[in-house]
């Protein structure tokens, strides 16, 4: 159906909500506060390609005004020159889970001595500084589409990341641990992690640089997620592969792994990647990347899904105030049959490699980075010496096939992603596993 | 400043005084336009309206904050400052600043510079030539042309605005598995669409079939770009004076001492013309003036605001930023400038870092890092010799700033730094 001025499709995805965040740094609140957003996007798509327009503060007008609100959409479309289409989707929209405690419901005051405790609890002796935050964002979100597609929900994320730093003699090393949830307030009782990140920091001063050079290695859950997300989550996103900018670009059914791999992306599941629908209406499920060493399936929003094939749509993300972009959600490697110890005994010379720093990744070039936390040395099976600011890289194409046991257990962390100036929660996962010939960075030369 | 925006500024501050001893307006808004290109088609063409109001308030020490995008619900936005206030640890503070800064030109802004989705649309098709001039596949690029209005009032009488401008360009290529990605950014219409098309473009095809090295010391020369990711990651933290005495600064301790060769000077230039950052005053509304950070290599000075200084007996140096209009500000650089003798520190051979994939994992307190470099590649008589397949890049910022043996000639605006590249020895590189 063409509507006037040319206007094939729109929608409009309006948030509003409320960010709410304290931070208390060496035992002084710093700042406790909420503050208060309202954006929509409007998305027209041409005779070519999409006009968006971003409005802050948008009131939902109809009739005339709307329609303004089109033609300048649909005015900027004019320039486009590519020939989008959509693919035909499913609609439909997950219930949110229901919250054990709603964070809104519990005064600032007394999340604020909440989170004190854990702050307090890493203030170990030897510690220098100790910072602990919170942030709460409730998102009210609703979306309307040219096909009659309505759908509205509300979501509140929360959580804390706690940091403590030692120093001595000139050195200073931190330790942190982060936890994010949909299910509501999470600060309660967790005294042992503000310990935690005291712990690692301190030992962290006795710890060595690890020597740069190619070993075996082992993940743990966190750090294995980070490298299911890095090394072949964004080169299965179906923009990258139809701008050829994914070496993942034409490999369906082409294996690139060890048969024993399987890696998953489901919005679906109820983990802080979590989304009731994709941000264009479409309904969220589980998508198969790489089955059992296989490229399986590319994820996808409508567009790339008609412009590219071979995967599933439903992956559509979007900040508040910002175009939808496809997106990882909670990103997992599937569960294996190895224990840890069998596989320290296969290692001789090697690492073990703890929590997660980030990661970043080349999709054309086919080359991703991600930096541990911590590891230990491995020798003849057996952990010894502590190691710090550790990172791997390697090549999305032959990675897969160096690995060659995973674990029995599953672990999710919770995150934020970045792509296109787009910052949008996420998890990510993984058993442990076991990896032969890393190429490991570190700049120390023993 | 508009006068609808004039006169709500005196109704939050004169409602304001009635609850806090301080008030503090600070209101932002602008509009923009986009191109995106997905391949060599523009595919999205996108535009902006944006607005803010972020409302401080500071009442015997317990100070306050919150923001919204709705300016007419400022009432609720300026009880949620109040109520923020009353939690907030009370803490030593002299007042927010009185009105000083009479002149007041617009450093950061140019007339000439339109938001119009057609200038968009041209500097796409000239980035597109420019990658003509070698036989590689555009995967992506942007234009983004912006500008914006901020304005910053308080109690004590202080009713400030200026006018931001902003053009920036970029594109992806590919050839085989070799990717190349190169960009311009001015305050001014003064980006250089071709280059930027051609350069990514050569990055793109140079990085075809390049060799591999083997693990071992190199000498290396940074781009500003690379170099900008490093700084930022480690540096800049480091010398944030609330990170220096709440004991999350390795050059806490270090005022007075050599921490970068002696020829490096690293300096905060507010009032650079038509720079990225430039402007009179913070977003306290504090004169700006030049911080000397690193002179001759010797570490000098901290960044302050208002709150830190404070509390810790030091004087604002105006280097209160905000990134959006919510919360309270937080302290930054300006325009952070990178300085020193210039030579031609391409005529030796080294590997030139075009940029590093995940400078973001470095290690902030302890300066430790280890990256992938991106389109790896021999310099030889001053040009682009072979290049290197893969090559990661391990080694600590704080010990590279004393490594340094030469800044080339030249320089980039890189986000709101002003840097050159910069030529070290002795970096360790993590071959196959």
């Amino acid at each position: 159906m063409m509507m006037s001025g040319g206007i094939r499709y729109y929608d409009v995805r309006h948030v509003t909500g409320q960010t709410t965040h304290i931070d208390i740094d060496n035992s002084v609140i710093e700042s406790a506060g909420t503050s208060f957003f309202s954006t929509a996007v409007l998305r027209v798509l041409g005779p070519s390609g999409w006009g968006i327009l971003t409005i802050d503060n948008y009131t939902s007008p109809r009739g005339k005004e709307f329609d303004s609100l089109l033609e300048s959409a649909a005015s900027l479309a004019r320039i486009t020159t590519e020939p989008v289409n959509l693919a035909d989707a499913p609609h439909g929209v997950l219930p949110v889970p229901a919250m054990r405690e709603d964070p809104r419901e519990v005064s600032l005051e007394e999340k604020t001595g909440v989170l004190g405790e854990i702050e307090s609890a890493a203030r170990l002796p030897g510690i220098v500084n100790s910072r602990a935050t919170y942030i709460e964002r409730a998102e009210q979100v609703s979306f309307i589409d040219s096909s009659a597609n309505e759908y509205s929900f509300e979501i509140c994320r929360s959580g804390f990341n706690i940091m403590a730093v030692a120093s001595r003699e000139g050195m200073v090393q931190m330790g942190y641990e982060r936890l994010h949830s949909i299910h509501g307030l999470n600060i309660r009782h967790q005294q042992e992690l503000g310990r935690l990140a005291g712990v690692r920091a301190l030992s962290l001063l006795d710890a060595k640089t690890a020597a740069g050079g190619t070993m075996d290695a082992i993940l743990d859950p966190e750090l294995a997620g980070v490298f299911a997300h890095e090394a072949v989550g964004h080169a299965s996103e179906g923009d990258l592969v139809h701008e050829g900018n994914s070496v993942l670009s034409g490999k369906i059914g082409e294996r690139i792994g060890n048969s024993l791999i399987t890696i998953v992306d489901d919005p679906s599941l109820q983990e802080f990647g979590f989304d009731p629908v994709d941000a264009e209406g479409v309904k969220v499920g589980r998508t198969k990347i790489i089955d059992q060493g296989i490229v399986g399936a590319y994820l996808h929003n409508r567009e790339t899904l008609a412009s590219v094939g071979n995967g599933v749509p439903g992956h559509a993300r979007a900040m508040p105030g910002e175009a939808p972009l496809v997106r990882m959600s909670n990103t997992f490697i599937e569960e294996g049959d190895s224990s840890l110890d069998e596989m320290l005994e296969g290692i001789h010379n090697g690492i073990i490699l703890y929590g997660s720093r980030g990661g970043q990744v080349d999709p054309g070039r086919g080359v991703f980075q991600f930096n541990a936390e911590y590891g230990f040395i491995i020798e003849h099976g057996e952990k010894k010496g502590m190691v710090r600011d550790v990172s791997l890289s390697g090549e999305i194409l032959s990675t897969l096939h160096s690995i060659e046991m995973c674990g029995k257990e599953r672990k999710m962390s919770q995150g934020y992603c970045g792509k296109g100036g787009q910052s949008v929660p996420v998890s990510d996962g993984a058993p442990y596993i076991m990896l032969r010939n890393a190429v490991v960075g570190g700049s120390g030369t023993e | 400043m508009p006068e609808d925006i004039a006169s709500l500024i005196d109704t939050i501050i004169s409602t304001g005084e009635t609850l806090a001893e301080e008030v503090e307006v600070f209101i932002a808004g602008g509009e923009s336009v986009s191109a995106e290109l997905k391949r060599t088609k523009i595919g999205i063409a996108a535009g902006s309206y944006a607005v803010g109001l972020g409302i401080r308030t500071i009442d015997h020490g317990h100070i306050g904050a919150s923001g919204t995008s709705d300016p007419s619900a400022w009432r609720k936005c300026l009880d949620a400052a109040i109520s923020s206030g009353t939690l907030a640890t009370p803490q030593e503070w002299g007042g927010l600043p009185l009105s000083s800064v009479r002149e007041q030109p617009l450093l950061s802004f140019d007339p000439e510079v339109w938001v119009k989705a057609e200038i968009a649309e041209a500097a796409i098709y000239q980035m597109l030539t420019g990658a003509e001039e070698y036989p590689v596949n555009v995967t992506s690029g942007s234009a983004d042309i912006s500008t914006g209005y901020l304005s910053l009032a308080n109690s004590h009488g202080v009713r400030y605005s200026t006018k931001k401008s902003s053009f920036s360009v970029s594109l992806e290529a590919i050839s085989d598995q070799s990717t190349g990605y190169e960009f311009d950014q001015s305050v001014r219409m003064s980006v250089d669409p071709v280059n930027v098309g051609k350069m990514a473009a050569f990055f793109a095809h140079h990085g075809r079939s390049g060799e591999d090295i083997p693990t071992g010391d190199y000498s290396l020369v940074l781009s500003p770009m690379a170099f900008a990711q490093l700084l930022g990651s480690v540096f800049v933290p480091a010398v944030n004076g609330r990170s220096v005495h709440a004991g999350r600064s390795k050059l806490a301790n270090s005022l007075g001492e050599v921490v970068a060769d002696t020829s490096i000077s690293i300096f905060d230039d507010p009032f650079r013309n038509y720079g990225p950052g430039s402007t009179c005053w913070d977003a306290e509304g504090v004169p700006t003036r030049r911080i000397d950070i690193v002179r001759d290599g010797v570490l000098t000075e901290f960044l302050y605001d208002l709150k830190t200084g404070y509390r810790y007996g030091k004087s604002s140096t105006g280097s209160a930023l905000r990134s959006g209009y919510g919360g309270s500000p937080g302290i930054g650089y300006h325009n952070l400038v990178f300085d020193g003798p210039r030579s031609g520190i391409r005529d030796e051979p080294a590997i030139y870092v075009h940029d590093v994939v995940g400078a973001h994992t470095a290690n902030p307190m302890s300066g430790d890092f280890s990256v992938e470099i991106s389109n790896p590649s021999w310099i030889e008589n001053g040009d682009f010799g072979k290049p290197v397949r893969k090559a990661m890049y391990a080694g600590n910022v704080f010990d590279l700033l004393k490594n340094i043996e030469g800044l080339g000639h030249g320089e980039r605006v890189i986000g709101s730094m002003v840097l050159p590249e910069v030529r070290l020895s002795g970096q360790r590189i993590i071959g196959v």
